[in-house]
């Protein structure tokens, strides 16, 4: 059978934080869709909600309103134990602050999402080799995350969220705390990626990376607009 | 900001943390006053409850177990306390290096986070005495049908509590923050430098069946300086709980043991009507009876006519007879004198001292008690020998086995301390022939007989009475299991006042570590949120931390409760009974207590697992 083209469909998505202070509508009526295959960059202003969209996409998170579909799947009305299996297989997902597990080495920190999904142990093995290869981390794979410069845990969350070989992969701000050497190796680590036709969704100010995206949109005022060129 | 201002805020902050941790610290403090209070208590209780009834030897095994069991409840409570401020104070070793990387001098930096130390650690210790009070006072007044006394709680002991464990919070509190003002602020703010985490054991893939398992040991022995410290402080809990519930079946079983082998189960005594009575209220003074008028033993009307003893001999359910003369006299302390190797000095013991005593000439061959007995029994050779019940030792004499008794002007070697709740301890056995010979009294005015345990024992009592009446009509048969019964009754209530304690023990024990999990969780908070955010579904964040607690748990439990039962065996109880029932029993309620606390972890474990993923990673309040 055919898959669906689109990967990402959203909908009059709205997201309110409310304290007992204050309320905050982050997004309000975006709309998104994602073809599987598309390279997309958000970019928009520090707090203009590219890592709430990222969130809710990635299903860490549920708006408060509207409609998000991924590969078919409606998150709003999934339980937990889905959202969580859903993402162990369907979702890769590179945080702005890394979110390495600090009692885990490199390699464990890696291999980890394949654990989850009980892949056989050899190819456990051969799968971190080949994405420690792929980050340039094969010598630091029994370094624990607080030995890592930023640029190497970056890395490290980028192997991470490719273990499962996951079709939709979520990349915050991935060089906004790093060095010229450093972005430029994420920015080959997302080209190689784009050549592979994964679907990529990147929050990022970054223009090396931009230029990669075959749709290039802008979050302002809580609404999501495609970026001028 | 200000040095206060600065606490202050930060406390209010982090909701979270701080309300945990003055709800650990006051749970911890309540449960421990409440229970020294409620020992004491229970202390007081029994001690005005034996006030002139049990011998010294059995009132000395529930005060040595009362005592040691309050003395265990404060150390248990100070470690915990010491070990929820360590876990608090440690948690905050990052912050205090980003503070300082910021340019804050070290003592500002020690100000601000004693100042917070200082509100929570107040705060929880004046929270948890008013909390153990109300508890105390709540206690006391539900249990009012037990031997507890009741009236004000002790001022003193509530505000030593209080300012101990004030105390003891920061000194354990401010190591942390005195550890981390010293180091480089890079270390500080370094994960390396919290969990130590510097080693790593290589790469292993896991197995898909012990996937759980694997995360959550690792996670453990990553972190060995907190695991160590939990499990040394569990440890003593464990220990605390073994000795209140092991301790106190054993001590109830043992206790009862000696006073059935004391009395004899399945006997009867044979003896005039009144005498019968009066042996009665003899072995009834243990559990409170009072000897209202002076009684004569020397009575020729009580002495047991030979008929009746051949009559006694000729029913076939009767397998023993153990003929008895017994008397009240006039008994003094014969002082002796030791030899001292060191100095080369004589030295005296013993002070001449004078009293009553119950006087029991035995037939030593024939006598049916098995005393709990310290030193030797009475044997047909040595017609000077006697053996003295425990209370007479304990009041009259120094060092009784080195001493002897002079009774009608005749003395004796004391060759054996015997636990006999007759007359409350206050007896002197002697060879029967000795005491009849210094008396001129010729026979015996009890005797006791044993029924053959397989024969009809109301068969064989009823043909008892039959030939003893057919004898004489005044003597009567006096069933000993009744007032046996009425004895071990005794025992039995007193230690299950004292059992509340090992229940509240198990009860505050498990408060604790239901802290302890909830501290764990939000130590780990960031980390299982991120095995969330890449795919762990809630119950196996449930699985990881139960896992944890459990390994956490049962690594306690078996050092604790080994040891537990060391010093119950070893110090507590003096020749402990252990049967298999008080094995089956102790185990029980043990592996309760250790469920019990499993379950009870896993409810905030569960509430946990089931917080959004955004709140668990970025939480900070």
């Amino acid at each position: 059978m055919k898959k669906a083209r689109l990967a990402v469909y959203a909908s009059s998505l709205r997201k309110v934080y409310q304290t007992s202070d204050f309320k905050v509508e982050v997004l309000k009526d975006v709309k998104l869709k994602v073809n599987r295959g598309e390279f997309v960059t958000v970019s928009g202003p520090s707090g203009s909600g590219k890592t709430t969209l990222l969130n809710i996409v990635g299903s860490i998170d549920r708006p408060t309103s509207g409609k998000i579909v991924v590969f078919g799947h409606d998150l709003c009305v999934q339980d937990e134990d889905f959202l969580a299996d859903f993402r162990c297989r369907n979702v890769g997902f590179v945080f702005q602050s890394y979110n390495l597990v600090s009692t885990l080495t490199v390699a464990e920190n890696t291999a980890f999402p394949m654990e989850w999904i009980k892949k056989p142990e050899n190819q456990i093995e051969a799968r971190v080799t080949e994405l420690l290869e792929l980050v340039d981390l094969q010598h630091r794979a029994e370094h624990f995350p607080s030995q890592l410069s930023g640029g190497e845990q970056q890395r490290v969350a980028f192997a991470r969220a490719l273990a499962n070989d996951p079709p939709l992969l979520l990349v915050d701000e991935p060089t906004g705390n790093l060095d010229a050497n450093n972005s430029q190796k994420i920015t080959q680590i997302l080209q190689k990626l784009k050549e592979d036709e994964k679907t990529i969704i990147v929050s990022t100010h970054d223009k090396q990376i931009v230029q990669l995206a075959h749709q290039k949109l802008c979050l302002e005022d809580g609404r999501l607009v495609a970026l001028n060129e | 900001m200000s040095e206060t201002a600065f606490p202050i805020n930060d406390l209010l902050r982090r909701k979270l943390q701080t309300t945990l941790t003055i709800t650990s610290l006051t749970l911890c403090v309540a449960s421990t006053l409440f229970l020294l209070l409620f020992s004491q208590r229970i202390g007081f209780g029994i001690m005005s409850t034996v006030e002139d009834k049990l011998t010294y030897g059995f009132s000395i095994v529930y005060r040595q177990f009362t005592m040691f069991v309050t003395a265990l409840i404060f150390v248990v409570g100070a470690i915990i306390i010491s070990f929820i401020v360590f876990a608090m104070m440690s948690q905050r070793t990052r912050d205090i290096g980003l503070i300082k990387a910021a340019g804050c001098p070290n003592d500002l930096i020690f100000g601000y986070f004693m100042t917070e130390l200082l509100v929570i650690t107040f705060t929880g210790c004046l929270l948890g005495v008013i909390l153990g009070l109300i508890a105390d006072f709540v206690f006391s007044n539900l249990l009012n049908s037990f031997q507890i006394s009741r009236g004000l709680p002790d001022f003193w002991l509530t505000l030593l509590v209080f300012a101990s464990f004030f105390v003891l919070s920061i000194i354990f509190g401010a190591k942390p923050i005195l550890d981390t003002a010293k180091i480089e602020p890079a270390k500080a703010m370094s994960s390396i430098y919290y969990f130590r985490t510097e080693k790593s054991i290589g790469f292993k893939v896991m197995s898909k069946s012990a996937l759980t398992l694997k995360i959550a040991l690792r996670s453990l022995f990553r972190r060995k300086s907190a695991t160590i410290q939990i499990v040394l402080c569990l440890i003593t809990v464990f220990i605390l709980v073994t000795v209140a519930v092991g301790g106190s079946i054993i001590a109830d079983q043992t206790t009862e043991n000696w006073a059935e082998n004391a009395v004899g189960r399945d006997l009867v005594l044979i003896g005039h009507r009144t005498m019968c009575d009066h042996y009665d209220l003899l072995l009834s003074k243990f559990h409170g009876a009072k000897e209202n008028s002076k009684f004569d033993y020397s009575d020729e009307r009580f002495l047991i006519p030979e008929d009746i003893l051949h009559q006694l001999r000729s029913i076939p359910g009767i397998t023993h007879l153990d003929p008895r003369l017994v008397l009240e006299a006039h008994v003094e302390e014969i002082r002796n004198y030791t030899f001292d190797p060191e100095t080369g000095a004589t030295i005296p013991i013993g002070d001449n001292r004078k009293g009553e005593s119950l006087i029991v000439g035995i037939e030593p061959n024939q006598v049916l008690a098995k005393w709990f007995l310290q030193g030797q029994l009475l044997n047909e050779e040595q017609a000077w020998d006697a053996v003295i019940g425990d209370s007479l030792g304990q009041e009259m004499f120094s060092a009784p086995l080195s001493q002897g008794i002079r009774l009608q002007g005749k003395d004796f070697n004391i060759k054996g301390v015997c636990l006999d709740p007759i007359n409350n301890g206050n007896v002197t056995y002697v060879p029967l022939q000795t005491l009849q010979n210094i008396t001129g009294v010729s026979k015996p005015n009890i005797v006791i007989v044993k029924i053959d345990p397989s024969a009809n024992r109301t068969e064989t009592i009823s043909q008892i009475r039959e030939k003893i009446e057919s004898v004489n009509s005044n003597f009567a048969v006096l069933d000993l299991n009744e007032v046996l019964d009425k004895n071990l009754n005794f025992l039995s209530y007193l230690w299950s006042t004292i059992m509340f304690l090992p229940f509240f023990s198990l009860l505050s024990a498990s408060l604790c570590l239901i802290g302890y999990v909830v501290l764990t969780i939000t130590e780990q908070r960031q980390e299982l949120g991120i095995l969330r955010a890449v795919g762990a579904k809630p119950k196996t964040i449930v699985h990881i931390v139960s896992t944890q607690t459990f390994v956490v748990l049962l690594s306690s439990y078996a050092a604790g409760t080994a040891l537990g039962i060391m010093v119950t065996l070893m110090i507590l109880v003096p020749n402990p009974l252990v049967t298999g029932y008080a094995i089956i029993e102790i185990v029980g309620w043990l592996l309760a207590a250790l469920t019990a606390t499993f379950i009870l972890s896993l409810y905030p474990a569960i509430k946990f697992a089931k917080k959004p993923i955004l709140q668990i990673i970025t939480q900070v309040n």
